[in-house]
């Protein structure tokens, strides 16, 4: 890791103009994580920013930063292989809750129990924007939308019950409604060694239901801190989270005290180990000589 | 004194079948032969039917051979299972268990009369000189060693070795196998001699490996750094080759969640600046077609390695065919052109895969290597390699004054555009699977499309002209000729060389690079060619229409094509070769006709 210098937020914005709707959250969250690296302070190319495909996935764009704005659903699978070429790099992950959880939600498990040292940001809006408004996994049971016309038949995915009951060491919340908080919540999640998760409620100004905009969540939030959770006690960051959907809970849901060593850390480990037994590559055929 | 003889055996799985190839390939290599073994497998992968055939010879070898020499069988209906991958004629020897009960003169075998059928209480021997039937295969070791003199002293020394942890106790029962199985070919001698001649290069060392493990070398020879992949029949040995070794070189391996993470963490380690590959057979490669494109427009260097099997999906799982060629050429969406190599041999697996890494680091793009379950499965005895011959290509890295006001996707003279990567001051762009102006920023112009397909299609035109990516031998002017890649190529080889002792005039083109189709390459080779055929292990003649998508054939250039699993046997190629002959004299017999 390099020196840590001063950066400002407005350091991490890149030139491009986002095209995102006029009052959509994802402008907060995208200051949000100007912030957060900011207060870190990794130089711009020493960050690697990958997303999937959606409204939330063009953030990496936003961002100065080796971004990577790759396929719907699969930006974890190409963070972990860039964090595992090179660990000495901040990598962050992003993108809605149809990438994260629909097409993607078979990689978050494994991301978890590999626990490599990403933070992965889920801008949960509970609706697919970016093609008008169809239902998406965290979408409420009963929902109308273009592709539910009389209504969703589906449970919504809980996505905090979900990370959490895979043993993600971070899990928090953010949302628009507390630009300071989210910022510090981001950068808590970066500095966390291991996988960490971040969920923001990202209101969709043009798909998203009444309830779900600025107004109707700062209506349901309440601080984590201010309720007096403890974020090293698990089971009771798993019965908060039952109230996804209710309640906006803002804040570190749970933070292991003991982080586990990172995946990252383990190969680093084991290449130290096994690098005296290298034969010179130019002799590598010598281990197919039979004696 | 004969100079090559081919043994093929089958069992049950737990016969321990493939372990005796496995010893007498080596025993015949300490001896200073070459040799090649192929196993075949029922479709559990895991036990059921197992076979193998091993090849040995006092010269070097090209494919696995024809006919069986050497026959042996646990039980008939094991055997049977295998077909024509294990053909038996009337020069073949016919050795099997006696305990099966069937007499010498019932044996099920249909049309044919062996040369000679021996009956061998082979588990009998087993219980009693070693107290289990385990030893079963020890007993045809002793057999092959005491009949056709390969081994005698070496499949002991190797046995030994191999179970020297085990303890003196099972290595002796071994012994006792191997004596009496030896014991018994000398009391029953053959009605003809078969032995092999001593092998010329006896004392030499001689590797031994598959093309599986052989890639793996390879690809870590080339540089490369991340393997992520996802197990899956017959290319798993791939990875685990990956698990054993790259971390001594600085590298990592990540078995991943399923086979679109897999090549998902290649891309990512490829972005990160690092040498990636991932490896698969074809439901595996239907996977990762998405991610393909994805590498295509970014433009990122990886390498695919597709080890074909029967298809389409689950198929023939453990048997090899060629049929993913279309998938490997077109499984693109959008308009792509991404290279496809073919090795044709456990031993040019060696610089095709490294190759395929130049290939993809110099143009910046995902190549596919397609393997298939026989070179990748198969053992050969090989020459030691001198790997200093081979020359290593890195991606073209960013200079100082590239990095003012860098643009990753640069147009360029070549159209090959110096690529950053996380880490490097002064690089940071964006990566993206949307289209891209020459920053890397997202764009919607039809204009820049156009120009970007340009520069991501144009920049491959040099490798069509890379003639050393073809082989051609016979007589070049040969008015008959063969085209055959990856493992079907080696079986042509030997087709050639039989066919031309017979005074054909025949040549053959054996491609590495199978697209982009070099049209100039084929148009060279078939303009002396009145009569052809293009030889492939596809049901629906793959590359025949390949190549007629690209190119105007010859109108004597014909198809010979069939489904994987069986194999061509030298000898029905030049039957095939005999046949473009009469046509040939045919339709010249026709033209001396007087017009009416």
């Amino acid at each position: 890791m390099s020196a840590t210098c001063e950066f400002q937020a407005k350091d991490y914005k890149s030139d491009l103009k986002p095209i995102w709707c006029p009052g959509c959250g994802d402008f907060s969250v995208v200051q949000g994580i100007y912030r957060a690296l900011a207060a870190i302070g990794r130089p711009p190319h020493e960050i690697a920013f990958v997303s999937g495909i959606g409204c939330s996935s063009r953030i990496p764009g936003y961002t100065t930063a080796y971004g990577f704005n790759s396929v719907h659903g699969r930006s974890l699978p190409i963070a972990q292989g860039i964090k595992l070429a090179n660990p000495d790099l901040l990598v962050l992950a992003a993108g809605g809750d149809g990438d994260g959880f629909s097409i993607g939600g078979g990689h978050i498990a494994h991301l978890i129990r590999r626990n490599i040292d990403i933070t992965y940001i889920v801008m949960d809006n509970q609706i697919y924007g970016l093609t008008k408004g169809q239902l998406s996994p965290t979408s409420q049971k009963g929902r109308v939308t273009c592709t539910s016309r009389y209504g969703s038949m589906e449970n919504p995915v809980n996505p905090l019950l979900y990370v959490l009951a895979y043993g993600a060491g971070f899990v928090a919340q953010a949302s628009p409604t507390d630009l300071a908080g989210m910022a510090a919540t981001i950068e808590e999640a970066i500095r966390y060694p291991g996988f960490a998760f971040v969920n923001i409620q990202s209101p969709c100004v043009t798909y998203g239901e009444e309830a779900q905009q600025i107004k109707g969540l700062k209506a349901i939030s309440e601080s984590l801190k201010e309720l007096g959770h403890n974020p090293e006690d698990r089971l009771a960051a798993m019965d908060l989270a039952q109230h996804y959907g209710e309640k906006l809970h803002l804040g570190v849901f749970y933070k292991n005290p003991e982080p586990q060593p990172t995946y990252d850390a383990l190969v680093r480990e084991r290449q130290a180990l096994l690098s005296k037994d290298a034969l010179p590559k130019e002799r590598i055929l010598d281990l197919f000589i039979k004696k | 004194m004969r100079k090559d003889l081919v043994f093929g055996m089958a069992g049950s799985g737990g016969d321990g079948i493939v372990s005796a190839g496995d010893s007498l390939l080596q025993a015949a290599a300490a001896e200073g032969y070459h040799g090649v073994m192929t196993k075949s497998f029922g479709s559990q992968i895991r036990g059921g039917e197992s076979s193998c055939r091993v090849r040995i010879s006092t010269t070097p070898i090209l494919n696995p051979g024809g006919n069986l020499d050497v026959a042996v069988a646990l039980n008939w209906e094991d055997f049977l299972k295998f077909g024509a991958e294990l053909p038996v004629a009337g020069t073949t020897v016919v050795i099997y268990e006696a305990a099966t009960g069937i007499k010498e003169t019932e044996i099920p075998l249909v049309g044919v009369t062996p040369l000679q059928v021996i009956a061998v209480p082979i588990a009998a021997m087993a219980k009693e000189t070693a107290g289990t039937e385990r030893a079963k295969n020890t007993v045809v070791l002793g057999l092959i060693a005491g009949w056709f003199g390969i081994g005698a002293v070496a499949v002991m020394k190797g046995i030994r070795k191999k179970l020297a942890k085990k303890g003196e106790e099972l290595v002796e029962a071994n012994q006792r196998a191997f004596d009496a199985g030896r014991a018994f070919a000398m009391e029953h001698p053959l009605k003809a001699s078969m032995n092999v001649a001593a092998s010329e290069t006896k004392g030499q060392v001689k590797l031994i490996t598959d093309g599986n493990d052989m890639c793996g070398a390879a690809a870590i020879f080339a540089g490369c750094q991340f393997f992520g992949g996802y197990p899956i029949t017959p290319s798993t040995e791939i990875m685990q080759f990956f698990t054993d070794h790259v971390w001594k070189y600085g590298g990592a391996v990540l078995q991943a969640e399923d086979e679109i993470a897999g090549i998902g963490a290649a891309v990512g380690a490829s972005f990160a600046g690092k040498k990636a590959m991932t490896a698969t057979s074809g439901p595996g490669l239907s996977l990762k077609s998405e991610m393909m494109g994805l590498a295509t427009i970014a433009e990122l260097p990886l390498v695919i390695v597709d080890v074909q099997r029967g298809g389409p999906s689950t198929g023939l799982p453990t048997k090899t065919e060629q049929s993913d060629l279309f998938a490997a050429a077109f499984s693109a969406h959008g308009d792509v052109i991404r290279p496809v190599l073919a090795p044709t041999s456990v031993a040019d697996t060696f610089r095709i895969t490294i190759e395929a890494f130049n290939i993809a680091e110099h143009y910046q793009t995902p190549v596919i290597v397609l393997s298939d379950q026989e070179i990748a499965s198969r053992k050969e005895t090989l020459d030691p390699i001198d790997t200093s011959q081979f020359k290593i290509i890195d991606r073209l890295r960013p200079a100082a004054a590239d990095l003012v006001d860098y643009k990753r996707f640069k147009q360029t003279e070549n159209h090959i555009s110096p690529i950053s990567h996380p880490g490097m001051l002064g690089g940071t762009y964006l990566a993206s699977g949307i289209e891209h102006v020459e920053s890397g920023a997202p764009t919607n112009s039809g204009n820049v499309h156009q120009r970007m397909n340009d520069k991501r299609t144009k920049k491959f035109d040099p490798l069509k002209d890379r003639k050393d990516l073809f082989e051609v031998t016979g007589n070049p002017d040969a008015p008959i000729a063969m085209v055959a890649w990856g493992s079907v190529a080696g079986v042509c080889r030997e087709a050639l060389a039989m066919a031309q002792a017979e005074g054909l005039n025949v040549k053959l083109l054996v491609p590495y690079l199978l697209y982009p189709v070099a049209e100039n390459v084929y148009n060279d080779y078939f303009a002396s060619v009145q009569k052809g055929l293009v030889i492939e292990q596809t049901h629906l003649a793959q590359t025949f229409k390949l190549l007629r998508m690209h190119l105007d054939l010859p109108k004597g250039v014909t198809s010979l094509a069939r489904s994987g699993a069986n194999p061509f046997l030298p000898g029905e190629i030049v039957a095939a070769l005999h046949r473009l002959l009469s046509e040939l004299q045919r339709s010249h017999e026709g033209n001396l006709q007087p017009q009416e």
